[in-house]
């Protein structure tokens, strides 16, 4: 039975990891489409809501049967444990996608402000933790997150660049207000999805070592 | 384990006809707390339960070197008396033995062994052990009829409530649960929680689930060793030897 439990949580993990890529691909085309201002990707994005809702609760009731049916212990239970963090963190980095995918829609049709400002680089620097964090709880590596504390405050600093950049350019000119508070909230939503790959990060090494740490 | 330990072991090791079946072992028992004792079949977690009231001295060819302390004195010294010991250390069986007698008599038996011949103290010995046991309410009315009669659960709670009339310092539990059904088995752990607060309970366990919501403590226990023993919260979260994780996951045992 123990064989069959085992099985059973490598198919979770396996499930789960494909949801986080799952959520991570809707954030990954949702910067995309505003890169390129391609209003029919963040369609596509927003379109992908219902699926990534029905893997959360698929996935939950997985783990709940599995702790109902096994009790699991030990590194068992911190895998389910964290693999419940994980399909939260998963959900609302693809929530976060379908947000900034839905602003795609109100500023595609008007030109970037200074080329979007640090916007692409923060993404890419984001959806990098976010792949590291995915990739660490699959292969139970630590070496992958052992800098996400650094690599958190290099997100928050470029939030607050964003941040500053806009309130200068709303102050030069009124007209650019809308486009650049769009802006500032997709920073900020790329802020919350690094917190995600942090909760993910914090996660694993509890899975990994039984220790919590907290990851600012 | 920084609680004050009422029995400790140090290097003890075992012995039947040349066997070696408990290797230095070295445990402290904390005071007033449950400590679940887990570990394949075999592994000599019965047998090191034994050692604590010196039933192995009833086995032929027993060599036991070490030293077993109860409250800080060798229970293997000469002048060590085992009637004593065996008051101080009371037992519960995997099945309930109660005597063919009545249920009052299951009760007063001990005491009465012991010098208590006042038919007040034993009546008073015998409503409190069975209040103790959790017991009284469902077997008061009886208390003459035969212990046969009880059910399983109500035996089981009968002999601990037997165990409890000679006052001891420690009881051990060798599986009291695994010939009960499930409502019973809960009425025992109950049992067994508020036991803690007079006495201090040694339990060894098929029942991993059992060791987690009853004891505090836990040692795990493989080929005659004490692999681990710690708080049971960590042992079962996050143990730190790799047998102990790979035994309570069920990878093997």
């Amino acid at each position: 039975m123990a064989e069959k439990f085992h099985t059973e949580l490598d198919e979770l993990r396996c499930e789960t990891v494909e949801m986080a890529h799952f959520g991570r691909s809707m954030l990954r085309d949702a910067v995309d489409g505003l890169i390129r201002q391609d209003k029919n990707l963040a369609e596509s994005v927003v379109a992908r809501k219902e699926e990534i809702h029905r893997m959360e609760v698929r996935l939950e009731e997985h783990c709940y049967q599995l702790i109902a049916l096994n009790q699991p212990m030990a590194k068992d239970m911190r895998i389910i444990a964290c693999t419940l963090k994980v399909i939260t963190a998963s959900l609302r980095i693809g929530r976060y996608g379908k947000v900034i995918a839905n602003i795609v829609k109100e500023v595609a049709d008007n030109p970037h402000i200074s080329n979007l400002m640090s916007i692409p680089h923060m993404a890419e620097l984001v959806i990098e933790m976010i792949d590291d964090a995915i990739a660490a709880y699959e292969t139970d590596n630590l070496r992958l997150i052992e800098a996400f504390s650094e690599r958190d405050d290099t997100i928050d600093a470029l939030r607050h660049s964003i941040f500053r950049q806009g309130i200068t350019y709303m102050m030069e000119d009124p007209r650019t207000i809308s486009r650049c508070t769009h802006y500032i909230m997709v920073a900020r939503y790329l802020e919350r999805c690094a917190d995600h790959a942090c909760k993910i990060a914090e996660n694993v090494q509890y899975m990994e070592t039984g220790e919590r740490v907290e990851i600012h | 384990m920084s609680e004050p330990a009422i029995i400790t072991t140090n290097n003890l090791n075992l012995w039947y006809s040349g066997k070696h079946a408990l290797e230095s072992v070295s445990i402290k028992v904390p005071k007033k707390r449950v400590t679940a004792l887990i570990g394949p079949s075999g592994c000599g977690k019965s047998t090191l339960l034994r050692c604590f009231n010196r039933l192995n001295d009833l086995i032929d060819n027993v060599k036991i070197t070490g030293e077993i302390t109860l409250d800080n004195e060798d229970i293997h010294a000469p002048a060590s008396d085992v009637v004593t010991l065996r008051k101080k250390v009371g037992m519960v069986f995997q099945k309930p033995n109660p005597f063919p007698k009545t249920i009052y008599d299951n009760i007063a038996y001990g005491p009465w062994v012991h010098g208590i011949r006042d038919k007040n103290e034993l009546d008073r010995i015998v409503e409190q052990s069975l209040r103790h046991a959790a017991l009284w309410d469902e077997v008061k009315d009886r208390l003459s009829d035969s212990a046969l009669g009880l059910s399983g659960g109500q035996q089981q709670r009968l002999c601990i409530a037997r165990t409890l009339a000679v006052e001891p310092e420690v009881i051990l539990m060798d599986e009291p649960c695994s010939a009960l059904d499930p409502i019973a088995t809960s009425k025992i752990e109950n049992l067994i929680d508020m036991l803690k607060e007079e006495y201090t309970v040694i339990i060894v366990t098929h029942n991993m689930q059992q060791a987690t919501r009853v004891s505090d403590y836990t040692g795990f226990m493989y080929l005659g060793k004490l692999i681990e023993c710690g708080r049971t919260k960590q042992i079962f979260e996050h143990p730190t030897e790799e047998l102990t994780e790979n035994y309570i996951t069920g990878r093997f045992g």
